[in-house]
């Protein structure tokens, strides 16, 4: 046999085996089920919106669930989903006019560099709210407006910044234009910011909807509105409930007995908290935070379990200015025990305001509260751990309350599963990895 | 002589490193067992009887050199349940070997020596690039060489007793993925790396009651190889570079101990069978775990549980002699998975599983051909209860193997 004879022979054998052996898969087709998903319209919020890192820019709400939703509806019939971005190179704008947040080296009041979460800049593109784009871009599949409550979607005019941006006219409500949008299929995703905006506040301001009340006062007839409105034209969708504020990184990141010491500064304290009232004894090691409670005869006490000390509390005034120790942690840097109890009452009952309204109406429903639950115990994702650990633990954004796009393709992925339940549907589920946490320098 | 040594030297520069069988075990030994199904406890053919049953190697005539190759080819695929996407490997052609020497000690028909060097564990698996599961595992190679010098003793006409100590070094390299992302976009990687040595025997009997009918037995103890000096590489976003530092680790892997009894029927002159019964104690593989010298707060040692079970595989074959110069041999072999439900890995995606194998012998006076075929296909569908990483696996192997013997 000569040599390119045997080099073809062997070669032919080699690339026939390497051929024949590779595995093959029924690849599941994906199906629509019971759902026309070729006009999806997504109601909400600041996480529908894609609000994130305490702002909303481009590639943040290019991963809002509903985006990376829509992404995997386009599977099934889905046509193009309409967002009202922010231009790819602004650096956005948070809901205080402030800058967005990302990872990077920060020096403390003691010297110490370290990672922590930095404004990109010292303000938000405010730009973004000066130009309305309905014209240009509208009208848009993606209605998620930061910072709405359930009782402002019927408003007209509503003098949100983020809506004024988006909005069909200056007589329109974020309800009618999603209306008028005659969508096939929807989601609602709605209520976090009626207990939000008060606990974000410690509680000294702004208010908890009631559920009951009008349209426009109560929760549960302005949500019958919202679903009774979008079901009108036959379409079908999912309703979400929403998760209780205990989950959250915001309120879980600065625990409540940070306060460490060693015994002589220990005794200090509480030497120099013996002649007031009440007398706090400290001991070495980690105590309650001294916070502010009106109640009190001089109003301060020391913080207990289960209380809340809020993210945005200045972790610099903590390490160097004695905040929480001698001097008094502001109310609006705490919930209290019964200030949570209030808001976790809210929320139970908006829970299952939203259940029965998925059970009447006739929606898949979505668990959005077991699904933060379920982050806040941690668990592992195709070998990933996820938690609600602040930066470290994959899930939420740098503003501790919205969701990393890690954090969004999970919660998308909730959706396509009750989707696919009630809508007897096959969406594939999103690879959550191949969509980034919080990146580091 | 001139091919034998170029066989041989391509043998040893090849790398030994070998997709799996059974766990990360390699049933591939002598080609003449290999087309029989994997079974020779009992059939005394050529000098692999001393991996086979070293109780055995001295009923096998004169001296003899046998080397041989079973170059594997394994394409590997994973399908995610939940997102239907479909990831590969691209795990390179591996080559276990295999050589076995075998003489007889002058003035004595009943006391042989031999020396067999043989790969009977390891695994290259390299998945595609940014696989769903690379938070788990990208790259696992395990390569174990296995020296056993031997002794094996004619009792009587019947009996024959035999053991050999083994001296095995091998080498792990495993790498993954760390889900700490950069600027960029680019996840970190970690790479764990070091050599490993252990220490073991091989024992066995081998007795022919009636002339048609013989019978063996043998014990391959459990070989303990430990990393004492790995080297753990972290490549991490340089702000948490602090976190993962580069350094020692140690680690373990027991590679488990295989109980054989198997029978040989001589049905004529022509044709015989080979029937083989493995008991693998696998459940010496509990817990994967890596002790790294420097902990931090990021970086604390691991334990994966990996729960192995103790297994049989029952391996069969036929060997049908054509003329004095030409052998034709069938096989089949069915092995249970010592990985339970819950605990399948990347790593080995193992499954119970059936052997098709075939072979062919060619024979003179000195000189011994024999090659072999093997394919076999492994399924299996799983949710692991550490990574929640659930899909099905699927791998199909095909190895065909020669090996060139000179008898003396």
């Amino acid at each position: 046999m000569n040599t390119t004879l045997y080099k073809i022979t062997l070669l032919a054998i080699t690339s026939t085996i390497l051929v024949s052996c590779k595995p093959k898969f029924d690849v599941p087709d994906p199906d629509k089920g019971n759902i026309d998903a070729s006009n999806y319209v997504a109601i909400g919020s600041s996480m529908t919106a894609g609000y994130a890192d305490g702002g909303l820019y481009y590639d943040a709400q290019k991963n809002s669930y509903a985006n990376l939703l829509a992404e995997q509806l386009k599977l099934v019939g889905g046509n193009d989903f309409k967002i009202p971005y922010v231009s790819q190179n602004s650096i956005g704008v948070g809901n205080m006019g402030n800058a967005p947040f990302v990872l990077g080296n920060s020096t403390d009041c003691q010297g110490v560099t370290s990672l922590a979460p930095v404004k990109l800049a010292a303000q938000g593109d405010l730009s973004v709210f000066s130009t309305n784009i309905y014209a240009s871009q509208g009208s848009f599949n993606n209605m998620g407006v930061p910072d709405v409550k359930t009782i402002d979607m019927n408003v007209n005019g509503y003098a949100n910044p983020y809506y004024q941006r988006m909005a069909s006219s200056a007589s329109s409500s974020i309800l009618s234009d999603a209306v008028a949008k005659n969508s096939s299929f929807f989601t609602i995703m709605l209520g976090l910011n009626d207990v939000l905006n008060f606990a974000l506040t410690g509680a000294t301001s702004g208010s908890i909807t009631p559920v009951n009340g009008a349209v426009g006062v109560g929760f549960e007839a302005s949500m019958n509105n919202i679903v009774d409105k979008m079901m009108a034209n036959g379409a079908k969708g999912v309703i979400a409930n929403i998760p209780s504020i205990k989950t959250m990184a915001f309120f879980n990141t600065v625990p409540y007995n940070a306060l460490k010491l060693d015994a002589a500064n220990a005794a200090a304290l509480t030497q120099f908290y013996s002649t007031l009232n009440p007398a706090v004894p400290f001991y070495e090691g980690n105590n309650g935070f001294i916070i502010e409670d009106a109640s009190q005869v001089y109003s301060y006490r020391q913080a207990v379990e289960g209380e809340f000390i809020l993210l945005n509390v200045p972790l610099d005034s903590i390490k160097c200015n004695k905040l929480g120790s001698l001097v008094v942690i502001p109310d609006r840097y705490v919930l209290t025990l019964s200030e949570i109890a209030t808001i976790e009452a809210a929320i139970n009952d908006y829970n299952v305001v939203l259940k029965n309204i998925a059970d009447s109406k006739g929606l898949a429903f979505v668990d959005v509260n077991s699904f933060f639950a379920k982050i806040k115990t941690g668990f592992n994702y195709n070998g990933v751990a996820v938690s609600a650990a602040f930066v470290s633990g994959g899930a939420y954004s740098l503003d501790g309350l919205n969701l990393s796009p890690r954090g969004n393709a999970l919660l998308a992925n909730e959706f396509i599963k009750s989707i696919n339940n009630y809508y007897s549907s096959a969406i594939p589920q999103l690879d959550a990895m191949k969509y980034p946490a919080v990146t580091f320098p | 002589m001139k091919y034998l040594y170029k066989l041989v030297l391509f043998v040893f520069i090849a790398s030994p490193a070998a997709y799996y069988a059974q766990g990360f075990q390699v049933n591939l030994q002598g080609q003449v067992q290999q087309g029989m199904g994997g079974a020779g406890t009992a059939c005394m053919q050529d000098a692999a009887s001393l991996f086979f049953n070293p109780g055995g190697a001295s009923f096998v005539n004169g001296n003899s050199v046998i080397a041989g190759v079973t170059p594997t080819f394994a394409r590997g695929a994973f399908m995610d349940a939940n997102t239907h996407q479909v990831s590969r490997t691209n795990s390179p052609v591996s080559t276990p070997f295999a050589a076995y020497g075998l003489f007889e000690i002058k003035d004595s028909s009943k006391l042989k020596l031999g020396l067999a060097v043989y790969t009977p564990f390891g695994s290259t698996v390299q998945w595609e690039d940014k696989w769903t599961g690379r938070f788990a595992l990208t790259r696992l190679e395990l390569r174990a060489i296995f020296f056993q010098p031997t002794v094996s003793y004619k009792i009587t006409k019947k009996l024959g007793i035999g053991a050999g100590f083994v001296f095995a070094t091998g080498k792990v390299n495993l790498q993954k993925d760390i889900p700490l992302m950069d600027a960029n976009g680019n996840y970190g990687h970690a790479e764990l790396s070091g050599k490993a040595q252990g220490y073991g025997f091989n024992a066995g009997i081998y007795f022919e009651p009636i002339e048609k009918l013989s019978i063996g037995l043998t014990y391959r103890s459990k070989v303990k190889m430990a990393v004492n000096d790995g080297q753990a590489t972290f490549n991490v976003p340089s702000s948490v570079a602090a976190n993962f530092p580069s350094g020692k680790f140690k680690s373990e892997l027991p590679l488990p101990s295989v109980t054989t009894l198997g029978f040989g029927y001589k049905a004529s002159s022509k044709l015989n069978f080979a029937l083989d019964i493995n008991y693998v104690g696998w459940k010496a593989y509990d817990t994967l775990s890596f002790d790294y010298e420097n902990n931090t707060t990021s970086l604390i040692d691991t334990k994966s549980a990996r729960m192995y079970k103790n297994t049989f595989a029952f391996r069969a074959g036929a060997q049908y002699k054509i003329d004095s110069h030409f052998a034709a041999r069938l096989g089949l072999a069915y092995g249970m998975t010592p990985v339970q439900n819950g605990y399948v890995t990347p790593e080995t995606p193992d499954a119970n599983r059936v052997n098709y194998t075939a072979g062919i012998g060619y024979e003179t006076k000195h000189l011994k051909i024999d090659a072999s075929f093997l394919f076999t296909h492994l399924k299996r569908t799983d949710t692991n209860t550490e990574t929640n990483l659930s899909g099905t696996f699927k791998t199909n192997v095909v190895a065909p193997g020669i090996s060139i013997g000179y008898k003396f």
